[in-house]
C-alpha cells in the first residue's frame, strides 16, 4: 500500500518535473532568448577614457570601422543607462577607485571589456609606481582584447565575442 | 560628487553650487574639472589632472636608450613621431652622431604626417562638442587615410616607433612615396570642403566666435604654445625659430590668427595642415639617397653630459632634458609637453562662461590629458 503510494507520488514528481522541463523549453527559453537577443545588439558603453587606447575606440566609432554596425552605440549617455565598460588602457592608482565606483553604480546586467595590454597585465607600464597591473583585481572582466593599442578590428572582434557570450547567458538576471 | 565650498564664496554660498565634471563625462575624458556654478554661469573652475600619470620619467631611468623608444611615444599616441623626434634629437646630440640626410627627410615626413593625424582628431572632436556630427564622421574617416600612409611607411597603425636615435627604423617603400603624393593632392581638395561645411558654417560661428578669448598678453603670461599661441597672435614655431633636422630646406609659413577664440584655435589647425602638406610634398619629391640609420647596437653607450632638445609637435613645443652619466641608461629624463603648458590658461578661460561652452573651450586648447600627465 505504502509502496504503491510512494510510487504514485514518485510518478507525480516525475510528471511535475517533465512539465517543468516542457515549460522551461516552451516559455523560458524563448523568453531568455528574446531578452538576450535584445541585450546583445544594444550594448551601450560608458564614456570612461582611461588612457591612450581611447584613440582607437574613437577610430572604431568613426566612419571607417563603425562599431554601430555590430550593435554597439557610441559612448555617450548616462551611467545608469549603460551596460558595458570598455576599459581603454592603463588604469592608474588615482583612477582605480573611480572605475570601481562607476562599475558599482551601473545597473545589472553589465559587462566589461579590458582593452589593451595595460588593462590586462599592466603592459608596458608593468614596473611603473602608479599603474594597476590588470583591472581584474578590482572588477570582473568578460572579454580581454590584447594589443598595444589593439587595432579597431580587434576591438570589433572583442565585441562580437561578448555578444556570443551574452547569447549563451543561462539566466534572465545576467550573472 | 559635491565638494565643500571655499570660504571666499561665503556671501553667496546659497547661490553657488560646486560640481565635478569628469572623469566619467563625455565632455572631459580622463580629466576632471571642479566647477563652482552660479546658475548657468561658471564662477570658478579648477582643473584636476593626473588621472593618467604613469611615471614615464621615472621609467625612463631604468630602461636604456633603445628600450625607452616604445614607452615614450605612448603618452602622445596621436602625435607619436614628434615626441620621439625630440628624444632622438637629444640623444643624437649627446652621442655626437651625424644622422644621414635621407633619415632626416624621412623624420620630417613622418612627423608632418603625425601632425595631420593629430589635428584631424582635434578638429573631429571639436566638431562633436559643437554638435556638428558631419565633422567627426568626415574627419575620423579621412584621418585613417593618413594612418594608412604611416602604416605603409612604419608598419604599425598608430604607434609608429619610427624615429629612433641614429635615424629612422626602416626605409620608405617606393609605393609609399607615390601614395603619399596622391594623398596630399586628395587632401588639399578635401580641406576646402571642411572650410565650407565647418569653418564657414554660421552655427559653428555662433557657438565658437568670441568664446574663450585668450588675448595676446594673456597667452604670453600663461606660457601658451602651439595652436593656442598662434591663434592669439603669437608667431611661435620651433620649426622656424630654431630649425632642427632639415626643416631649413623647406618652404613653409607659420599661420597666425589674432582673434584668440575657440574658432581661431580650430582654424589654425587647418592652416597648419596646409603647411604640413607643402612640407610633405617637398620632402617626398626631394628625398636624398643613402642610408637611413646609424648602427648603434642594442645598447648604445652615451657619453656623460646634459642636453635640452625641442621640436614643434602638433600641440606646441615638445622638449626633453636628458642628463647622462655615461651609463647605458639616462640619469634623468625630463619631458616638457605642450598640453601641460596650455592647461594653465584653462581656469582663466572658464570664468563667466555658460556650462554648454565648457567642452568647446576645454577641447579648443587641444589638451590631451595622457600627454599632460605623462
Amino acid at each position: 500500500m505504502v509502496v504503491a503510494q510512494q510510487q504514485k507520488a514518485g510518478t507525480f514528481q516525475v510528471l511535475v518535473g517533465k512539465i517543468d522541463d516542457v515549460l522551461q523549453y516552451a516559455i523560458g527559453d524563448p523568453l531568455r532568448y528574446l531578452a538576450n537577443w535584445g541585450r546583445l545588439y544594444s550594448l551601450w558603453p560608458v564614456h570612461l577614457e582611461t588612457a591612450c587606447c581611447s584613440v582607437e575606440v574613437g577610430a572604431a566609432a568613426g566612419s571607417r570601422f563603425d562599431i554601430e554596425r555590430f550593435g554597439t552605440l557610441e559612448a555617450f549617455g548616462s551611467l545608469r543607462a549603460c551596460d558595458l565598460i570598455i576599459v581603454m588602457g592603463t588604469v592608474t592608482r588615482k583612477l582605480a577607485p573611480r572605475l570601481k565606483l562607476i562599475y558599482d553604480q551601473m545597473a545589472e546586467p553589465k559587462w566589461v571589456i579590458a582593452m589593451g595590454a595595460c588593462s590586462i597585465t599592466g603592459g608596458l607600464y608593468f614596473d611603473s609606481y602608479n599603474v594597476l597591473r590588470g583591472i581584474d583585481d578590482i572588477i570582473p572582466v568578460d572579454v580581454y582584447v590584447p594589443g598595444c593599442p589593439p587595432r579597431a578590428e580587434a576591438l570589433i572582434q572583442g565585441i562580437v565575442l561578448l555578444q556570443e557570450k551574452i547569447r549563451r547567458m543561462p539566466t534572465l538576471s545576467g550573472r | 560628487m559635491r565638494m565643500t565650498l571655499e570660504s571666499e564664496y561665503s556671501p553667496d554660498a546659497d547661490r553657488i553650487m560646486a560640481v565635478s565634471l569628469g572623469p566619467q563625462h563625455p565632455g572631459a575624458g580622463h580629466f576632471r574639472i571642479r566647477l563652482w556654478l552660479d546658475g548657468d554661469y561658471v564662477v570658478k573652475a579648477l582643473p584636476d589632472a593626473g588621472y593618467v600619470h604613469r611615471g614615464e620619467e621615472k621609467m625612463g631611468e631604468y630602461r636604456n636608450y633603445t628600450q625607452n623608444v616604445p614607452h615614450l611615444e605612448r603618452p602622445v599616441i596621436l602625435d607619436s613621431s614628434n615626441i620621439l623626434f625630440a628624444y632622438s634629437l637629444g640623444v643624437d646630440e649627446l652621442m655626437n652622431s651625424k644622422v644621414p640626410p635621407r633619415a632626416q627627410y624621412l623624420r620630417v615626413i613622418m612627423s608632418e604626417i603625425n601632425r595631420i593625424i593629430s589635428h584631424m582628431y582635434f578638429i573631429a572632436i571639436q566638431g562633436l562638442f559643437l554638435g556638428h556630427t558631419t565633422m567627426i564622421t568626415w574627419c575620423m574617416g579621412d584621418r585613417d587615410f593618413w594612418i594608412d600612409l604611416g602604416e605603409r611607411i612604419a608598419g604599425a597603425r598608430v604607434t609608429f616607433a619610427y624615429i629612433i636615435p641614429g635615424g629612422v627604423r626602416n626605409d620608405i617603400p617606393e609605393f609609399a612615396i607615390e601614395k603619399g603624393l596622391k594623398t596630399c593632392d586628395w587632401f588639399e581638395k578635401r580641406m576646402g570642403e571642411y572650410e565650407k561645411i565647418f569653418y564657414d558654417n554660421p552655427m559653428v560661428h555662433q557657438r565658437s566666435d568670441g568664446v574663450g578669448v585668450l588675448s595676446r598678453d594673456d597667452a604670453i603670461a600663461f606660457g601658451a604654445t602651439g595652436t593656442v599661441a598662434r591663434a592669439s597672435g603669437l608667431a611661435l614655431d620651433v620649426r622656424k625659430d630654431e630649425p632642427y633636422s632639415s626643416y631649413s630646406d623647406f618652404e613653409f609659413k607659420t599661420p597666425v590668427l589674432t582673434q584668440g577664440d575657440s574658432w581661431a584655435r580650430a582654424y589654425v589647425a587647418l592652416l597648419d595642415m596646409r603647411e604640413s602638406i607643402k612640407i610633405i610634398r617637398q620632402a617626398l619629391k626631394g628625398l636624398p639617397q643613402g642610408p637611413v640609420r646609424l648602427k648603434l647596437g642594442p645598447q648604445p653607450r652615451v657619453p656623460a653630459g646634459e642636453v635640452y632638445s625641442r621640436t614643434e609637435a602638433a600641440r606646441g613645443e615638445m622638449s626633453y632634458h636628458i642628463v647622462s652619466d655615461g651609463s647605458p641608461r639616462p640619469y634623468r629624463l625630463k619631458i616638457g609637453v605642450p598640453s601641460a603648458k596650455n592647461l594653465r590658461a584653462l581656469p582663466h578661460l572658464l570664468k563667466n562662461v555658460h556650462i554648454a561652452d565648457i567642452p568647446v573651450i576645454y577641447w579648443s586648447l587641444n589638451y590631451w590629458p595622457v600627454e599632460a600627465d605623462r
